[in-house]
């Protein structure tokens, strides 16, 4: 059975030391811009929340659904959606399709811009060090959310086991 | 527009707030090859353009804000920027810096540093979005608080992720000792860069910022980072940087430092404080906080949120509290209440005002009333006993408003106890004018003459030590010789403290230019010159600072230059002493007990070491003309303020 790997985003942990977002723009552009990152950190500064945003290369993307010249498809090798700028006309359908903010448009070239899992080495999990980005395996990030939501109920386990 | 160096934006902006003109200038090769950033390029242009004996408060003082090479470069905790101008609360250098997002989003709009001068007839703020500048009108602003601010400028640029530091109440009515709030909760705290943006009529600076920054060697670079995230998760000091600064943030030192007798209490009466539990990180940590965060591009993470729920204060929610406003609220005014605390730096936070200041001038306050030279009612009726929060958080209001006693105390331990007169001098805890930071020297020697030598007065960021601090004997013999070591361990001894005092400060100085944290550099001791030597030339593609000589000589081209400033404006050894009360009283209790702190030994080490005259702490013209500061020299020497070394000596 084919495996699949996603990117696991846990906002508990993000800090917003939008690190991710600079591992991105560099590995992309070999410039640290914020602005450029395919992944950016939502920040809401009054509750002090923050919230990492990124494609999810959805089994039915709507992304690829919306596009009218078929320039969204999948990389085999790592399974990210990616854009084919040959084909791309530039209408931003993508862009308004996706749920998630999960296309963005570069302040640079005006043109729609996407993770693309840089090449099955994502930089932005790399660098992350609370681990609030993670590239893993989907089952195995499934069993890690369980496992989380297990430890909050096992805390409780004392007061249960008291009574 | 190409730069010569990478890492740089290579452009600077200077703004004239009394004809309302903007200039974008091409930044010369020669300051980033000379001074590196921040500090340094500060000190470059205050010396070049502040006239001796400017009044800080006048259109004629400059206030630079000024980024780095690493800033917005994944470099470590390199989120930041600085401030500097001649201080209002001193009289002397200036500077304060501050984490947060706001340095790399000016890096991105394409700045190394704004100058600001003269000052706007009507309130302002000045909005940057990369090559479009403006002053916005900010008369509706005028009198709110910091986050309304923040918001409310947010909200007028159409942008949510607009970057903004602004000041309070407290900057716009020229508290000294005002700050200038990024982000909400980060602040530019020390010397009254508040009050100089209020002198200015220039509320906040707001810059949204598009351009990236590029490295010179991406590589190269890349391997460096690579270093880095190693040391942060796996290396040696991962685990006790997280487990401590990540895990309670900065109050963390609450208790490491109550352990060794240097936690300020009772206006530095003594260093030990037995309700030092009941204002830990345990208990921020456990009853108080709910969120963790984090400034921009930082691995250490000591950032943190907290509230309170319930009671007198209850409402209270704001960034913080750092360790040193955990002591100068608390431990320092014998306020055991963490919940008053935590009320009182919010309101710091949003009045804008250095919360190390604001609890010395209320402990201040509070031994004069103790020893009767401050009565009831010169007190407004507060009742100024030790230990009374609520007199706590009334006293901030009255600061910000500059109400009453606040007036009083608006102006800085110094002010105050001069206007007061007697005998309060003695209980107004300063050097040089800016109110001791979170140490006691006599139970930590080389503290004392990092008080006494820091350029901007009383503090520990320019020059702290921790490895006598912290004992880290490996350092020590590596930096100083296996001979000296031991010695420089002992944290209770006087000597060698002079030389380590000088090689924290070019250390300082060279971060504080890359523009890095001193968590990283000075705890965990991650980073060290020879780490800036093998970050710098990637970086930026000055290979020369491959060589930790080079990194050496530039950090002490900045030490001299600022320091000089300083004796410009007529400082001598005289100013660079310490209170009598660490000389002469000793320690009452806790570990240091006994003990006062010999500060001259220290010092002539400190002056030998930096080359300067043991007798009178002005320069030697050949220390200048080594680190290339010959026209400095120069110009000293119009009103004979360098000397010629006497051979032999």
């Amino acid at each position: 059975m084919k495996t699949r790997k996603l990117l696991a985003l846990d906002p508990g942990k993000c800090t917003n030391c939008r690190i991710c977002e600079l591992a991105c723009s560099f590995y992309h552009y070999k410039s640290f811009n914020p602005r450029r990152s395919r992944i950016s950190v939502l920040r809401n500064d009054e509750k002090c929340v923050s919230i990492p945003t990124v494609c999810h290369h959805c089994d039915r993307p709507l992304c690829q659904e919306a596009c009218a010249v078929e320039a969204i498809y999948r990389d085999e090798a790592t399974g990210a959606m990616v854009i084919d700028y040959d084909k791309c006309m530039g209408c931003n359908l993508c862009f308004t399709a996706c749920p998630f903010g999960g296309i963005s448009i570069d302040p640079l070239s005006m043109m729609v811009v996407k993770c693309d899992l840089c090449d099955g080495d994502p930089w932005c999990a790399k660098y992350c060090v609370r681990k609030a980005v993670e590239y893993v395996r989907a089952d195995k990030a499934g069993i890690q959310r369980k496992r989380a939501g297990f430890e909050k109920i096992s805390k409780l386990m004392p007061l249960i086991m008291k009574e | 527009m190409t730069f010569d160096y990478k890492g740089y934006a290579g452009q600077y902006l200077r703004v004239d707030l009394t004809k309302g003109e903007m200039k974008k200038e091409p930044l010369p090769s020669w300051m980033a090859k000379h001074y590196i950033g921040g500090t340094g390029f500060a000190a470059r242009v205050l010396w070049d353009e502040l006239k001796p004996q400017t009044n800080p408060l006048s259109p004629e003082n400059s206030l630079v804000m000024a980024v780095g090479p690493a800033t917005g470069a994944l470099s470590p905790s390199s989120g930041r920027f600085m401030m500097a101008s001649k201080s209002p609360l001193t009289g002397i250098w200036g500077e304060s810096h501050c984490g947060g997002h706001f340095g790399p989003e000016l890096k991105y709009a394409g700045y190394d540093m704004i100058i600001f001068h003269g000052r706007s007839e009507k309130p302002v703020y000045l909005y940057v979005d990369d090559d479009w500048v403006e002053f916005k009108d900010a008369s509706h602003l005028w009198g709110k608080d910091t986050k309304e601010t923040t918001g409310q400028v947010r909200e007028e640029v159409g942008d949510e992720t607009v970057k903004v530091s602004c000041i309070g109440l407290a900057g716009e009515n020229l508290v000294k000792y005002a700050a200038v709030m990024t982000d909400f909760y980060r602040a530019a705290g020390r010397t009254g860069m508040g009050a100089v943006m209020g002198s200015k009529n220039l509320k906040a600076v707001a810059v949204r910022g598009t351009k990236g920054v590029e490295v010179a060697d991406p590589e190269r670079y890349m391997e460096v980072m690579d270093e880095v995230l190693y040391q942060n998760t796996e290396g040696p000091w991962a685990e006790p940087a997280q487990s401590s600064l990540g895990t309670y943030g900065t109050p963390n030192l609450v208790a490491v430092i109550n352990a060794i007798g240097r936690l300020p209490t009772k206006n530095h009466w003594t260093g030990y404080y037995e309700d030092a539990e009941k204002i830990s990180g345990a208990v921020i940590r456990s009853k108080h906080r709910v969120a963790r965060d984090s400034c921009f591009s930082c691995m250490i993470q000591c950032k943190y949120v907290s509230t309170v729920d319930s009671g007198l204060y209850a409402g209270t929610f704001s960034g913080g509290p750092e360790y040193e406003s955990v002591f100068a609220l608390g431990s320092n005014c014998l306020v055991n209440d963490i919940e008053a605390i935590l009320h009182a730096n919010m309101l710091c936070n949003l009045y804008g005002i250095d919360t190390i200041s604001a609890g010395k001038c209320i402990s201040f306050a509070m031994e004069c009333y103790e020893h009767g030279i401050l009565s009831e009612k010169e007190a407004d009726g507060l009742d100024l006993r030790w230990g009374n929060g609520e007199a706590l958080t009334a006293l901030i209001h009255k600061i910000a408003h500059r109400e009453g006693l606040g007036d009083l105390l608006a102006e800085g331990v110094r002010g105050a106890s001069q206007r007061m007169g007697k005998g309060s001098e003695e209980f107004a805890m300063h050097i040089k004018g800016l109110e001791i930071s979170g140490q006691d020297c006599r139970a930590h020697k080389s503290v004392g003459c990092t008080h006494a030598t820091s350029v901007r007065g009383a503090d520990h960021l320019r020059s702290l030590s921790c490895i006598d601090e912290q004992g880290f004997y490996e350092a020590a013999a590596e930096r100083f010789g296996v001979d000296k070591a031991e010695e420089i361990c002992n944290l209770l001894s006087e000597k060698y403290k002079g030389y380590i005092v000088k090689d924290q400060e070019d250390l300082y100085a060279v971060v504080d230019s890359v523009l890095m944290c001193k968590y990283g550099t000075m705890w965990p001791p991650m980073y060290y010159l020879d780490f800036i030597a093998k970050l710098l030339p990637p970086l930026t593609g000055m290979e020369e600072y491959g060589s930790v000589k080079e990194v050496r000589l530039a950090a002490e081209r900045i030490c001299n230059l600022r320091r000089c400033f300083n004796v410009r404006e007529g400082i001598t050894r005289k100013d660079e002493d310490l209170p009598p009360r660490f000389k002469e009283e000793p320690m009452p209790n806790g570990r240091a007990k006994g003990e006062v702190c010999n500060l001259q030994p220290m010092l002539d080490e400190y002056y030998e070491a930096r080359g300067w005259d043991e007798a009178t702490a002005l320069p030697f013209r050949d220390t200048l003309e080594r680190v290339g500061l010959k026209e400095v020299a120069d110009q000293l020497e119009l009103t004979g303020k360098v000397l010629k070394r006497i051979v032999g000596k």
